[in-house]
């Protein structure tokens, strides 16, 4: 049954995710602008460079473009255009790609990312901790030193650096797993065995070059609450009656993991951003690789579209961690006071 | 878990019984260089169509080809000059439209008028110059000259190389009330075309295009071997390099730093139009573009002796690895020999006082011209101007990245500093590069200019001197004069170059424009950018070379690539190339260019 309390709580939650989201858009729809240049540079450039080109036909494709995408008016003007077209579900019409509708080019690499993003997060998660709760528990063995010392290596490494190091070694000198791309060149995603087998071989590295280097940070951060648990009250209480091993094992593992699921809705923003430079690096062809183009290109429409979405998912994520929370902490599900 | 376990295999029973769908390595070329990112549209209004739909998809009446100086009718069986001022098309009788229309007179009308109405599309601004496009018959169009604006250069080159739309179904899409310029025609069923192939798949991933095997061309240029185009969407130049040593693209068009290690030291099947330095074939022009609305560096006294002071030689080698040659004062493309007879070799001697016209590398000649036009040394190396006015300190820029032109930066920089002008290297990104460079807010930049073309040089005097084109400074203009030189007489002479049938006329006004420029010294040509072409024969052969010279523009992502499918054959299967790759006196299917002028010339007598 869900209590007064927690409708209460899930509210304010809503309220405050709805605040940040106004926030964090207004930022990505300013931070682009600030950037010096002009987003059809890129475009007019390529069509002057194409040897046959009148000089009277780039002048036009100038004055058509700049009308097109209203980058002459100012700049709060264009602000309320994007907010007022954002709400109605359009989030323009890309600069670089244009007539594509930054949505459209969204849609068909966003599961891509998803692909990759929400597995490997999940799997470091749940890894990490299983790894930091048994090294806690073994406290100064050679089990805990050895998790502790490979996760404060391993938490230091920069996702794109590990995604480097894994094509250098097993795609390169190894030759036994592709150095790129979501499936080999040629073949078409089709639902079939061989597809799917190719997808994975593909699938591999990216996807352990995300959860070895997330692993580490949460397993130290659990061997430490799980040492800290260990010298509660309740569990000195528990050995006094002689409780089993396996038992205190359980409740110790239940309370510590608590802020380890806060912990993973604060880092799925961050495992995000990891999530993205390494499609770059793997040259996946998820939103990372997307926003790469985007950027480069200084495409504002899909610069703000990608973030647009991205944030919105992240948030969403968010919230059904918070969710989750509430059901598991009796202290909100029960209705007392926090 | 159970259920999960059941769906799972019945997924995987499904998944099992539908085959793989994969494209035959054998029949497929495989292709990077010419597409960075998704696809953007396969319809020809847009102001970048996606790469293909521009020649594969869609074909013109003519294609200009370089290497004779000619031009190869695709649509087009022949074109008559009715009066100096008129010009008909007529339409090969075989040409349909992929879904079996013939391809009319209407649709050109039909492409041209949309084009006007839209001012995006095929032959965008060709009302400039054009008056009338109009059907005389079903396959006979006519276009008539402009004759408030008259420059047959332009005229020649919008009617023989737009390319026409299906009116049948482009009307469909404007009485759906859908704006054309939103229409993506990214379904291959749907496709019409007049073009050798249609598109066939494509993803983020992957561009793909299928050979129409029963194409109304069939029967007068044969079709084309490879079944399938691919072309596969990189990062970056480095992933295209890994791709390219892993065997796994044929066609390219990138940079590629030390190209001859590749088939040297790497022993792959891998070559470039020239076995030997400088490997490709030259692209247009690069230059040394120098504000000429900043005292006093638009001194032309200033301006030469930055030319003088420019190390073409070395920063080719070191920075370009030799992958140009240093480009001509007169800003003529001379490694063509068509328009080597545009150059006054004379003048360019005497002036330059080099064998070839070319300006030498002198810093002493640097100097001495400065000394001689009175800017002398202060105490801290730089000069200052007989008014008072420092040399520096300046700026010259590329954009951030682009690490060979970032080097000749650094190169120049240092040979100006020596002769006493202050100028420091700057290198932001591209687009803020790209602003100062079209609202005339820099100093100097390197940047590229126009290529070889039917109207060349007129093309290249046009796009550097011709002041009407630009726009005052602090206002972007992309269209050309970037320098902001302004000249009354070379706009007068570029004029006359344009609106004369005699050939002599024309060229003694190029000869006149060269003698200005040696003067007062825009800007300096320094370099002939590459053509980046590089070819893997392990699968298919014939590429042209310097040694299989039927096609001069091979790069696929130039629009005018197209013939270059019609020479290669299979590996496993070579073929010769087709014999209509040769001008019409020796039995090919190209019309010289000067023939054209001279059926034109001749309405006059």
């Amino acid at each position: 049954m869900i209590s007064k309390q927690m409708w209460k709580y899930i509210f304010r939650k809503l309220i405050f995710l709805i605040i940040t989201y106004i926030i964090a858009t207004t930022i990505v729809f300013l931070l682009p602008r600030i950037i010096p240049g002009n987003p059809l540079s890129q475009m007019l450039a390529s069509l002057s460079q194409v040897a046959q080109a009148n000089p009277e036909a780039i002048r036009a494709a100038e004055k058509n473009l700049m009308e097109e995408f209203g980058f002459g008016k100012p700049w709060y003007v264009q602000y309320f255009e994007f907010v007022s077209n954002a709400l109605r579900g359009n989030l323009g019409t890309s600069v670089a790609y244009y007539p594509r509708k930054v949505l459209d080019l969204i849609i068909p690499v966003l599961p891509w990312t998803l692909l990759l993003l929400l597995p490997a997060t999940i799997v470091a998660w749940f890894l990490g901790n299983s790894l930091g709760a048994w090294a806690g528990f073994r406290r100064n063995t050679w089990i805990d030193k050895g998790v502790l010392t490979t996760s404060l290596i391993v938490s230091q490494i920069p996702y794109y650096w590990l995604g480097m190091i894994l094509i250098y070694f097993f795609g390169v000198r190894l030759g036994i797993l592709p150095v790129g791309g979501a499936y080999t060149q040629g073949n078409f995603p089709s639902f079939s065995w061989n597809f799917f087998v190719d997808v994975l071989k593909h699938y591999i590295l990216p996807f352990s070059s995300i959860v070895i280097s997330a692993m580490g940070g949460w397993a130290i951060g659990m061997r430490l609450m799980v040492i800290y648990e260990l010298g509660n009250d309740y569990v000195r209480f528990s050995e006094a009656l002689g409780m089993k091993d396996k038992r205190i094992y359980k409740y110790v593992f239940r309370n510590s993991m608590l802020p380890q699921i806060t912990g993973l809705a604060l880092s799925l923003g961050g495992a995000l951003g990891g999530a993205l430079i390494t499609e770059i690096v793997f040259n996946y062809p998820g939103t990372g690789f997307l926003l790469f183009k985007a950027l480069t290109t200084l495409d504002y429409p899909l610069i703000q579209g990608v973030f647009v979405i991205l944030i919105a998912s992240i948030y969403l994520a968010n919230f059904i961690v918070d969710f989750i929370y509430a059901l598991i902490d009796p202290r909100i599900r029960l209705g007392q006071e926090e | 878990m159970k259920k999960f376990l059941s769906i799972f295999l019945v997924l995987l029973f499904v998944m099992i019984s539908f085959a793989q769908i994969s494209l035959p390595r054998n029949e497929t070329v495989y292709v990077a260089g010419a597409l960075w990112g998704p696809a953007t549209t396969w319809n020809l209004y847009a102001p970048q169509s996606t790469w293909g739909t521009q020649q594969f998809l869609y074909v013109p009446p003519y294609i200009y080809d370089l290497g004779t100086d000619a031009w190869l009718p695709i649509l087009a069986e022949s074109y008559k000059f009715v009066d100096s001022k008129t010009l008909q098309l007529k339409i090969r009788d075989e040409a349909k439209w992929s879904d079996g229309r013939p391809i009319d007179a209407l649709d050109f009308v039909y492409t041209f008028n949309l084009t006007k109405r839209l001012g995006v599309g095929p032959g965008t601004a060709w009302e400039t110059y054009i008056e009338d496009v109009r059907a005389v018959s079903g396959k006979v169009v006519e276009f008539k000259l402009r004759e408030d604006n008259v420059n047959y250069f332009q005229f020649i080159n919008y009617a023989l190389t737009t390319i026409p739309v299906p009116e049948h179904v482009y009307k469909k899409i404007e009485e759906s009330g859908m704006n054309i310029k939103d229409w993506i025609n990214d379904k291959p069923e749907e496709q019409v075309v007049s073009g050798p192939y249609k598109l066939y798949y494509s993803d983020p991933n992957i561009v793909v295009y299928e050979r129409i095997d029963d194409w109304w061309g069939k029967e007068i240029f044969g079709l084309p071997e490879p079944k399938y185009i691919a072309h596969v969407i990189y990062k970056d130049n480095n992933s295209v390099n890994i791709a390219l040593e892993q065997g796994a693209i044929d066609w390219i068009g990138v940079f590629i730093p030390s190209v001859w290690e590749l088939w040297e030291k790497k022993k792959l099947p891998v070559g470039t139009w020239y076995k030997k330095e400088p490997y490709f074939l030259p692209d247009g022009v690069g230059f040394v573009y120098i504000n000429n609305t900043k005292e006093p560096l638009n001194n032309p006294a200033v301006k030469k002796a930055i030319a003088f002071a420019i190390p073409y030689n070395e920063m080719l080698k070191k920075a370009y690895f030799g992958y140009g040659k240093q480009a001509h004062p007169s800003m003529v493309i001379d490694l063509f020999e068509p328009y080597k007879e545009y150059i006054d070799y004379d003048l360019a001697r005497k002036v330059w006082g080099s064998e070839d016209g070319r300006v030498p590398t002198d810093l002493k000649t640097a100097e001495k011209i400065l000394d001689e036009a009175g800017f002398k040394k202060g105490p801290d190396g730089i000069r200052v101007s007989p008014d008072g006015q420092k040399l520096g300190p300046y700026t010259i820029s590329v954009p951030y990245g682009w690490t060979d032109w970032m080097m000749m930066c650094e190169m120049i920089a240092k040979n100006l500093r020596e002769i006493g002008i202050e100028v420091r290297t700057e290198f932001p990104d591209f687009s803020v590069w790209a602003d100062k460079m079209t609202k005339g807010t820099f100093d100097l930049i390197i940047s590229w200019s126009v290529g070889p073309s039917f109207d060349h040089p007129y093309n290249i005097y046009r796009f550097v001197g011709d002041y009407r084109l630009t726009s005052p400074v602090g206002v972007s203009n992309w269209a050309g004069d970037w320098e902001r030189y302004k000249n009354e007489e070379v706009m007068e002479l570029l004029d006359s170059a344009v609106t004369t049938l005699d050939p002599e006329v024309r060229k003694q006004a190029y000869f006149k424009i060269q003698k200005i420029f040696y003067e007062d010294m825009p800007s300096i040509p320094a370099f002939y950018t590459a053509h980046w072409y590089e070819f893997m024969t392990k699968y298919w052969v014939n590429w042209p070379t310097e040694d299989n010279p039927y096609w001069f523009r091979p790069s696929p992502w130039h629009t005018s690539t197209l013939p270059t499918l019609f020479g290669i054959s299979p590996a496993d299967n070579p073929k010769p190339v087709p014999t209509w790759f040769n001008t019409t006196d020796k039995g090919g299917y190209f019309v010289p260019t000067q023939k054209i002028f001279e059926d034109l010339q001749n309405t006059l007598k």
